[in-house]
C-alpha cells in the first residue's frame, strides 16, 4: 500500500482523446490505484480554469504527487510543473502520461484497445509518480553575450538587435568579407532598395557599437559548455590562423543558404544562352543600359521555374520542397529587365506562380508589363533546344490555353532554382544542430519555438533554416534576438535536475561510464582517497547513456530512477 | 490571472499591446520574459484572438488549442504581464520625452471577475440567444457567456449592447425586453415577478398601457411589432390564476419613517408599493370609495376587468400598505401633523375639461370622467332606445361610446374634428367600436347643443377640414363654412380632455397655470421639501405608464430625502443608451418571416349589456411564438435571471465602465485581420444558400469545440459526401477591391481537406483553385499529402453557384486542365476560402501623431527591409496581421521583430536618447 497523496486528471481534449478513449473508464482505473486521492476528467486540462482547480485540488488535499493524462510532454509538460509549483507541490512530483499521440490518435481504429493501453500507462505514471523525490533545478548564471554565427543580412541585424538591448556580441564570418548574399544585389523587392546599400548600413551602424566585435575569414570550431555559459573557440585567419576563446551565453546561427546548381544537361544549363536566376540577377545588376548577353542585346527572355524544386528527389539531387522565394525574385527580375529595355519579350514557364501576399502586386505588374505567363505540369517540363538560327528554342504544353504546344525563340533561358542547405558540415558537427528532412536546420517547433534548437541556447534564423526572402530572414534574425535576449536578460536559466547522480559508496571507478557519455559529463575525482565518477550537471543532459553500463549499478538517473523506470514497467505490464 | 489592480494604476508599463491574439500574446511573453513589464489589453473577453478558434494549424496539424492555450496561460500567469480584457485602447499620444500616454475603457463586464467561479450558471440561466461571434454565428450564444470552453480569464461577462428600445422608452423603466425573453423561455413566473420589481399594477398595464414600448420595437421594422403588452397580459393573468393572493407578506418597517400618498392611482399605488418595500411605513388616502383612481373609474370593466385591479392592489397591501379610502385630505400640514415624514401627492386629473360651446350645462350633457365613472360604479341607468353622442378621438372617448352600446344605445355617434388617422385612441380600439355599431363621425365637431326645457334635445356641428399644421406637425382642423348639420341626440358624453382639482393645496404648495402641481421635474419635489408629487396632478392627463414612472420616481427621491441624502445629482435613471436599431437588423445573419399573432377580440355578444372584457388573451403557444419574434436589440435583456442564479454573488449590473489613464515606454499594435465578408461575393450566394458556408465556419466544425459533434451542412444538418472549396474568396480579386493575396486560404484549405477526409473517409473533397500557394517550410510537402489522400484539385475559377431544391449546390466553372470547357459539377456543401482584410481600428487610436497606413490600409512598415515591424511613429511597432496577412509561423517570427525592437527602444528612452 502507498502511503502517497496523488491526483490524477484525464483530458478530453475537446474530444480529441475522449473521441477514441473512455475517459470515464480511465479516471475509474486511475481512482482504484493506490495512493490516488483524487481521481478527475476535465475537458481541457491545460485550460486556465482546469489549471485552478488543480491547484486548489492539491492545496485542499496536500497531494504530494500529480499525473495528467493529456497530450505529449512536449506540449505541456512545463504547464502541468508550472501548476503544481503554482500549488506548492514540487514539480518534479509531476509526471505527464501521453494518452493522445499514444492512444487515441494512433488507435482510431480500436476504442477499446486505446481504452485499455491508456489504463496502462496512466497506471505506469502513478506508478512512477509514487516514486518521485522532489528535485530542485540546476541554476546556471547566463553570459550577458552573444555569438552570431554568419554575417550576412540575418547576422548582421541579429548583432545590432542584441547590442540594442544591451546584450555584447561576438560576430563570426566565414568569408573574408560581411555582408553575405545581399551584398551583392542591386534593387530587391518589394521597395526596390539596393541590397549592397542596406548591407553598407548595416555594416556602419555595427561599427559604431563598441559592443560588437566581429570576426572574418572566421570559422567557430569547438564548442563546450551548456546553455547561458558556453566556451567557443573561432579559428581566424588561412594560413596561419589564430584561435580566440569566447565565452558567451547563447549562439545565434544565421549561416544563410546555398544556390542549386542545374545539371549539366538539364535544360541545356552549361550551353551558352542558358543561366540560372543567380546568373540573370547579376547579369541585369551589372548593365548600365540594356542588358546584353555575349555582347549581344537580350531581346527575349524565357524563364523555367520550379528547375530543382517541387520535384521527385530522386532527380538529378532535386528538391521537394517550394522554395519560396523564387516566384517573386524571378517575376521581379522580369520586372528589372523590362525597365532596362522596354522591347524586351519575356516568357514565364511556371507551376504554380506564389507570389504571395503582396507580392502578388509584382505578378500584376509583370502581366502588365508584358511577361507572357505560361503554365506548364509537374509532368510535361518544358524542352529546351538549341535553334537553327543560333537562337535558343523553348517548347511548353500550355495548359493555360488547354494544353497547346507553343514553341518561342528567345536569347536566353532563365532556370529559377531553388535556395537550399549550405554544406556547414563542420558546424553542424560543432553545434550538435539537427537538420529536417529538407537539409535545413531544424527549428523545435514552427510555432511554439520558431527559432529554438534541441540546444539549448542555440538559436536558427535567417534562409539557413529554410528558404525565406530578405526582410523576412531579418524579421527572423529578429525574432532569434527576442528568444536569446529573454534568456540573457534574465541573468540565469534553470537547467532540468533531470540527471545522472552517482552513489559514492559503490563506485569503484572503472571509466565506463565516462565513455558511454556523449556529453563529455563525467570525469573522476577523489573523494577521501577513493577515487569515484563525478557528473558536471553544467554538461550532463540527462540521457541515461551512463546508467545501464555500470557493473556496480552506481549511478543512477534522477527523475527516472531504476527503481521508478522498474515500477513502471510492473504497472504496464499487470 | 492578475487583472491590473490598484497598485498597477500609478504604475508605468514598458510596453502597451493592444491586440491579445497568437501575435500579441507572444510579444507580451517575450518581452515579460525578458523583463519588461507588460500591460495587453483585449477588447474580447478572452484573450486567444482567432487561432484559438481555429482546429487544427498547417502544416503540423497540431491542435490549435493545444498551441494557444498554454500561451493564454502563461499570459495570464506571468509576472511582468498584466492583462485587460474586455477593453479597449481609446487613445495613445506620444509624450515629449518619448514615451505615450494611454487611456484604456474598460466596458464593464457586469460579473466582479473576482468572485465570479466560472461556473456558467449564469449562461445557462440567460434567456438571450444572439449570434455567436465565437463559433462564425454558426450557433447562438447568451448574452451572459463565456466567450469559449478555454477561455482565459475563464469569467462570464455580460454583454449589454445598449438599452433595448422597448425598455428605453418605457416611462415606468419596465423591462420589457426582459419579460419578454423570459416568456420566450416559458419563465412566466420570472416574468412576471421581473414586472412587479417595477410596480404592483402587472395585469392594469397588460390591458390598458399605451404601449409606447411597441412603438419602438424592431420587429415593427419589418413585419410588426411584438406585441409586449398582451405578453405582459398573458403573464399576468396566468400568474394571477396561480395565485390569488400576493405570496409575500407584509414587509418589515425598518426605516423609523412614515409617508403618506395622496391619491390611489397608478402613480400613489406605485410610489406607496416601492415606499413599503423599501421598508417605510406608507398611507394611501384616496378620496373616493374605492381604490384605484382612473383604473377604477375612468377605463370600462370590458377593457380593464375591476377584479384585476383589486388583485394589482393587493400587491401593495400585502405589504402591509394601509388605504384609506373615502378619505379627501385637504390640507398637507395635517398630515404633517399626524406624524408623517414625507407626502406624495397623486391626486390625478379627475374633472372633465368642457368643450366650451353653448349649452354645456343642459341636462344630458355630461364629461366622460362622470359617465364611466358612474358606469363603472353601475349606478348609470339603461339606455336602450336612446341616442348618444360622444365629443373626442382619445380612448376615453371611444371607451365611452362603447359603454354606451353595451347599455342598449340605439344609436351611438363619435364626433371628432380631425381625421380617423388622427384619432388617438388605439386602432383597435376604434375598430372594435366600430364593428359594434358606433358611427365615427370624422372632421365633426358639436358647436352647440340644443336644449329643450333644460334637457339636451339635439346637437349642432360643423364640418371641419385640414388646415395650416399646427405645433404638433398636425394639420389643424378648421370649420367649413355653412356645413353646419343638427344631430338629435338624447345624451351628449364630451370626452377632450381632463384637469387637476387641485385647488384645496393652493395655499401649501405652488401651482402652474393648468393648475398641476410645479416640481421639480427631476426629483417630484414641490415647493415644500417634503411634499412630493406626481403622476397626472403634475403632467396633466397622461398615459397609465407614465403615472407609474412617477410614482417610481417619487419613491426613489423621497428614499433619498428621508435618509438625509443629497436629491441633486442623485443617480436616478442608470439606462444605457439606446442600441442603434438598423445595427440590431445588420447583425441578423438571417432574419425569418415571422408574422404578429393578430388582435383578437371576443365579439359583443346578441345581448349588448355584457361588460365583460373584450380583448382575448394571448394562448401559451401564441404568448411563446410572439416573444420568440424579439430580436434581442440590447443583448442583455435585464431579466436578472443572471444575477438570480450566480452562486457566487458575482454580477453586479449597476457596474459601470473605467477608465485608466497610463504612461507606457512603447506600443505594439497586434490588431490582427478582419475576415473577407463572403457576401460581398454575391455570385457564390453566401447568406442566401444555407449550405454555403465560409472556411472560418468550417474550421468551427471541425474543431474540438465545435458547435455540433460532426461536421454537417447548415441547411438540413445532414453529414455532406461532396465538399467544394474555393479558393481565393475576395482575395486577388480587383472586383472585391482587394488585389492582395491572402496567403494562408490555401494552406487552411488544404489543411481542412485533410482533417475532413481523416473524420469522413467517404466525402470526395474538390478544391477550386488558381495557383496553390504552398510556399514555406513544409508547405509542398503538406498540399502533396492532401492529394495523397484524395482530395481532388481542379485548376478554375467557379463563376456562380445555383442552389437545387433538395439543398445541393451545382457550381458553374472553367475547368483548365480539363480543355477550358465551361463545365458543372454538384457538391452537397460549399466552402468559401475567405480572404483576410485589414483591420482598420489601430488608425484611429493615436492623436498628435499619425499612425500611417500602406495603400491596402493595413499598418504600414516603414524600413520592412530592415526593421520589420517598426511603423510611421517612432517607438510604435506592428506585430502579425495588422501590417498584412501571415500565417501563424511568420506571425510569431513577425512578433519576435517588433519585441526585440519595442525593447530597443524602451532600452533608449531609459538611457534619456
Amino acid at each position: 500500500m502507498s502511503d502517497r497523496r496523488i491526483g490524477v486528471y484525464i483530458c478530453h481534449c475537446g474530444g480529441n482523446i475522449s473521441d477514441y478513449v473512455d475517459v470515464e473508464a480511465v479516471r475509474e482505473a486511475a481512482g482504484r490505484e493506490a495512493g490516488v486521492v483524487v481521481a478527475k476528467t476535465a475537458m481541457f486540462t491545460c485550460s486556465d480554469a482546469t489549471q485552478q482547480e488543480m491547484v486548489e485540488d492539491i492545496r485542499e488535499n496536500s497531494l504530494d504527487g500529480l499525473v495528467v493524462a493529456s497530450c505529449s510532454p512536449k506540449l505541456h509538460l512545463y504547464t502541468f510543473r508550472d501548476v503544481a509549483k503554482r500549488a506548492g507541490l514540487n514539480p518534479y512530483r509531476y509526471t505527464q502520461v501521453n494518452v493522445r499521440e499514444q492512444c487515441s490518435w494512433a488507435h482510431t481504429d480500436d476504442k477499446k484497445g486505446a481504452t485499455e493501453k491508456a489504463v496502462r500507462l496512466v497506471r505506469a505514471g502513478i506508478a512512477r509518480t509514487s516514486l518521485t523525490d522532489s528535485l530542485e533545478p540546476v541554476i546556471i548564471d547566463t553570459v550577458p553575450r552573444a555569438l552570431v554565427v554568419g554575417a550576412g543580412i540575418a547576422g548582421l541585424r541579429a548583432a545590432l538587435g542584441l547590442s540594442d538591448i544591451g546584450i555584447s556580441v561576438y560576430l563570426v564570418e566565414r568569408e573574408n568579407a560581411v555582408g553575405g548574399r545581399v551584398a551583392g544585389l542591386g534593387s530587391m523587392y518589394p521597395h526596390g532598395r539596393n541590397g549592397n546599400s542596406i548591407i553598407s548600413q548595416l555594416v556602419s551602424e555595427i561599427g559604431k557599437r563598441e559592443n560588437i566585435v566581429a570576426y572574418t575569414g572566421a570559422e567557430v570550431v569547438e564548442k563546450s559548455g551548456s546553455v547561458g555559459n558556453f566556451n567557443v573557440k573561432v579559428r581566424v585567419g588561412g594560413d596561419k590562423p589564430q584561435f580566440v576563446d569566447l565565452n558567451v551565453g547563447s549562439i545565434v546561427v544565421a549561416t544563410g543558404f546555398d544556390t542549386f546548381q542545374p545539371g549539366n544537361s538539364e535544360y541545356g544549363f552549361g550551353t551558352g544562352g542558358v543561366v540560372t536566376l543567380d546568373q540573370f540577377r547579376e547579369l541585369l545588376d551589372r548593365s548600365g543600359g540594356v542588358p546584353a548577353y555575349n555582347g549581344k542585346e537580350i531581346k527575349s527572355v524565357a524563364y523555367i521555374y520550379c528547375v530543382g524544386s517541387r520535384r521527385d528527389p530522386g532527380v538529378e539531387e532535386a528538391k521537394a520542397y517550394c522554395s519560396r522565394y523564387c516566384c517573386n525574385a524571378a517575376v521581379h527580375a522580369s520586372l528589372l529587365a523590362v525597365e532596362k529595355n522596354s522591347r524586351i519579350h519575356q516568357y514565364h514557364l511556371y507551376r504554380d506562380m506564389r507570389t504571395y501576399g503582396r507580392y502578388e502586386l509584382m505578378f500584376d505588374q509583370a502581366r502588365e508589363a508584358g511577361s507572357i505567363f505560361l503554365r506548364f505540369g509537374e509532368d510535361a517540363p518544358p524542352v529546351v533546344s538549341q535553334s537553327a538560327g543560333g537562337g535558343l528554342r523553348v517548347s511548353v504544353k500550355d495548359l493555360l490555353t488547354f494544353g497547346e504546344e507553343v514553341e518561342m525563340e528567345v536569347d536566353l533561358v532563365v532556370l529559377v532554382t531553388p535556395m537550399k542547405p549550405r554544406q556547414n558540415g563542420g558546424l553542424v558537427d560543432v553545434l550538435k544542430l539537427p537538420l529536417g528532412k529538407d537539409g535545413f536546420f531544424n527549428e523545435i517547433h514552427p510555432k511554439l519555438r520558431p527559432v529554438e534548437t534541441v540546444v539549448d541556447g542555440v538559436f536558427i534564423c535567417g534562409s539557413c533554416q529554410g528558404p525565406k526572402n530578405s526582410s523576412e530572414s531579418v524579421a527572423s534574425a529578429l525574432a532569434a534576438v527576442t528568444q536569446a535576449a529573454s534568456l540573457l536578460k534574465k541573468g540565469y536559466v534553470e537547467l532540468e535536475p533531470l540527471m545522472a547522480v552517482v552513489d559514492r559508496d559503490i563506485c569503484r571507478w572503472c571509466g565506463e561510464c565516462a565513455r558511454a557519455c556523449p556529453y563529455g559529463a563525467i570525469s573522476s575525482e577523489e573523494i577521501q582517497g577513493t577515487e569515484v565518477a563525478s557528473v558536471n550537471e553544467a554538461v550532463c543532459k540527462g540521457c541515461s547513456g551512463c546508467t545501464p553500463v555500470c557493473p556496480k549499478n552506481a549511478i543512477d538517473l534522477k527523475g527516472y530512477t531504476d527503481a521508478q523506470v522498474k515500477a513502471m514497467i510492473e504497472a504496464l505490464a499487470e | 490571472m492578475d487583472l491590473p489592480g490598484r497598485e498597477t494604476d500609478s504604475m508605468n508599463y514598458d510596453v502597451l499591446v493592444v491586440g491579445s491574439g497568437i501575435g500579441g500574446m507572444e510579444s507580451s511573453l517575450k518581452l515579460g520574459d525578458m523583463g519588461y513589464k507588460v500591460l495587453l489589453v483585449e477588447k474580447e473577453a478572452s484573450i486567444g484572438g482567432k487561432m484559438i478558434l481555429l482546429s487544427k494549424v498547417f502544416p503540423t496539424l497540431d491542435c490549435a488549442s493545444c498551441i494557444s492555450t498554454p500561451k493564454m496561460a502563461a499570459a495570464a500567469h506571468h509576472p511582468n504581464v498584466d492583462l485587460m480584457v474586455y477593453s479597449e485602447v481609446e487613445e495613445i499620444e506620444r509624450s515629449s520625452r518619448g514615451t505615450f500616454n494611454v487611456r484604456v475603457r474598460k466596458k464593464p463586464t457586469y460579473v466582479n471577475p473576482s468572485l465570479c467561479t466560472g461556473c456558467r450558471q449564469c449562461e445557462t440561466a440567460c434567456n438571450v440567444a444572439v449570434p455567436d461571434q465565437f463559433n462564425a454565428s454558426l450557433a447562438a450564444r447568451r448574452a451572459a457567456y463565456i466567450a469559449f470552453p478555454q477561455a482565459v480569464p475563464k469569467k462570464a461577462v455580460i454583454e449589454k449592447e445598449g438599452s433595448s428600445p422597448c425598455t428605453f422608452t418605457c416611462p415606468a423603466g419596465i423591462k420589457a425586453h426582459g419579460y419578454v425573453a423570459l416568456t420566450r423561455s416559458g419563465k412566466y413566473d420570472e416574468a412576471f415577478n421581473l414586472v412587479l420589481g417595477e410596480t404592483p399594477l402587472v395585469g392594469s398595464l397588460g390591458r390598458a398601457c399605451y404601449a409606447p414600448c411597441e412603438g419602438e420595437c424592431t420587429r415593427g421594422l419589418a413585419e410588426g411589432a411584438v406585441p409586449v403588452r398582451r405578453i405582459k397580459r398573458f403573464i399576468a393573468d396566468r400568474y394571477y390564476q396561480g395565485h390569488r393572493q400576493p405570496v409575500y407578506s407584509s414587509v418589515e418597517k425598518t426605516r423609523g419613517h412614515k409617508v403618506a400618498v395622496v391619491g390611489s392611482g397608478p402613480a400613489g399605488l406605485t410610489a406607496a408599493y416601492q415606499l413599503a418595500l423599501k421598508g417605510y411605513e406608507v398611507k394611501v388616502f384616496e378620496a373616493e370609495p374605492l381604490p384605484g383612481g382612473m383604473l377604477r373609474t375612468a377605463l370600462p370593466s370590458f377593457r380593464l376587468p375591476k377584479a384585476v385591479v383589486d388583485r394589482d392592489i393587493e400587491n401593495v397591501t400585502a405589504l402591509g400598505v394601509v388605504i384609506e379610502t373615502g378619505v379627501r385630505v385637504e390640507k398637507i400640514g395635517r398630515l404633517k401633523e399626524e406624524g408623517f415624514d414625507a407626502v406624495f401627492m397623486a391626486t390625478g386629473t379627475n374633472k372633465d375639461a368642457t368643450l366650451g360651446v353653448k349649452g354645456e350645462k343642459l341636462e344630458g350633457v355630461r364629461g366622460a370622467l362622470d359617465f364611466l365613472g358612474s358606469v363603472n360604479l353601475g349606478a348609470e341607468p339603461s339606455l336602450e332606445g336612446k341616442t348618444v353622442l360622444v365629443a373626442g378621438g382619445g380612448n376615453v372617448a371611444v371607451d365611452s361610446a362603447r359603454a354606451a352600446v353595451r347599455l342598449g344605445a340605439k344609436k351611438v355617434i363619435i364626433q371628432y374634428r380631425r381625421g380617423r388617422e388622427d384619432m388617438p385612441a388605439h386602432r383597435w380600439e376604434v375598430e372594435a367600436a366600430l364593428s359594434e355599431g358606433v358611427d365615427l363621425q370624422a372632421f365633426c365637431s358639436p358647436v352647440e347643443f340644443n336644449g329643450e326645457n333644460g334637457r339636451l334635445a339635439g346637437v349642432q356641428s360643423v364640418r371641419m377640414q385640414p388646415g395650416e399644421p399646427d405645433s404638433s406637425g398636425r394639420k389643424k382642423p378648421v370649420p367649413v363654412k355653412g356645413s353646419e348639420f343638427t344631430t338629435p341626440a338624447d345624451l351628449v358624453i364630451t370626452a377632450v380632455g381632463l384637469s387637476p382639482s387641485t385647488g384645496d393645496f393652493e395655499k401649501d404648495l405652488k401651482l402652474n397655470g393648468n393648475g398641476t402641481f410645479k416640481v421639480n421635474p427631476e426629483t417630484l419635489q414641490t415647493s415644500v421639501p417634503y411634499v412630493f408629487a406626481g403622476g397626472d396632478a403634475v403632467t396633466g392627463p397622461s398615459m397609465i405608464v407614465k403615472a407609474v414612472g412617477q410614482g417610481k420616481r417619487a419613491a426613489y427621491f423621497i428614499d433619498q430625502f428621508l435618509s438625509g441624502e443629497s436629491l441633486e445629482g442623485a443617480d436616478y435613471d442608470r439606462r444605457l443608451g439606446p442600441v442603434d436599431q438598423k445595427a440590431v437588423l445588420g447583425r441578423q445573419e438571417s432574419l425569418s418571416r415571422l408574422e404578429p399573432v393578430a388582435e383578437k377580440e371576443i365579439p359583443l355578444a346578441g345581448s349588448k349589456g355584457g361588460f365583460n372584457e373584450v380583448e382575448m388573451s394571448l394562448t401559451e403557444e401564441e404568448a411563446r411564438y410572439s416573444s420568440g419574434r424579439c430580436l434581442d436589440c440590447g443583448v442583455c435583456s435585464e431579466c436578472s435571471q443572471c444575477a438570480a442564479s450566480c452562486p457566487a454573488i458575482a454580477v453586479d449590473l449597476g457596474m459601470r465602465e473605467e477608465k485608466r489613464d497610463l504612461e507606457v515606454g512603447s506600443v505594439i499594435v497586434s490588431t490582427g485581420f478582419k475576415l473577407f465578408p463572403a457576401d460581398a461575393k454575391p455570385q457564390y450566394g453566401y447568406g442566401k444558400y444555407k449550405n454555403v458556408i465560409t472556411g472560418m465556419q468550417m474550421d468551427r466544425l471541425l474543431a474540438p469545440t465545435r458547435p455540433f459533434n460532426a461536421i454537417l451542412r447548415p441547411g438540413d444538418g445532414k453529414v455532406p459526401d461532396s465538399i467544394a472549396y474555393i479558393l481565393c474568396t475576395g482575395s486577388r480579386d480587383k472586383t472585391v477591391g482587394n488585389p492582395l493575396c491572402s496567403r494562408v486560404c490555401c494552406m487552411y484549405s488544404i489543411k481542412q481537406n485533410q482533417l475532413i477526409m481523416g473524420s469522413l473517409p467517404l466525402a470526395d473533397v474538390t478544391v477550386y483553385y488558381i495557383d496553390i500557394r504552398a510556399f514555406s517550410k513544409g508547405y509542398e510537402e503538406f498540399y502533396n499529402q492532401a492529394g495523397g489522400m484524395g482530395a481532388n484539385f481542379v485548376k478554375g475559377r467557379v463563376a456562380g453557384i445555383d442552389e437545387q431544391e433538395n439543398g445541393n449546390l451545382v457550381l458553374t466553372y472553367e475547368d483548365i486542365d480539363g480543355g477550358g470547357v465551361i463545365q458543372k459539377a454538384e457538391h452537397d456543401l460549399v466552402v468559401l476560402s475567405v480572404g483576410i482584410l485589414p483591420n482598420t481600428d489601430p488608425f484611429g487610436l493615436f492623436t498628435g501623431v499619425e499612425l500611417e497606413q500602406d495603400d491596402f490600409a493595413y499598418v504600414k512598415e516603414a524600413d520592412e527591409d530592415v526593421n520589420p515591424g517598426k511603423t510611421s511613429i517612432d517607438g510604435v511597432f506592428v506585430a502579425g496581421t495588422a501590417s498584412g496577412a501571415k500565417d501563424i509561423p511568420d506571425t510569431i517570427l513577425h512578433a519576435g521583430a517588433a519585441v526585440a525592437q519595442a525593447a530597443a527602444y524602451v532600452e533608449r528612452i531609459r538611457r534619456g536618447k
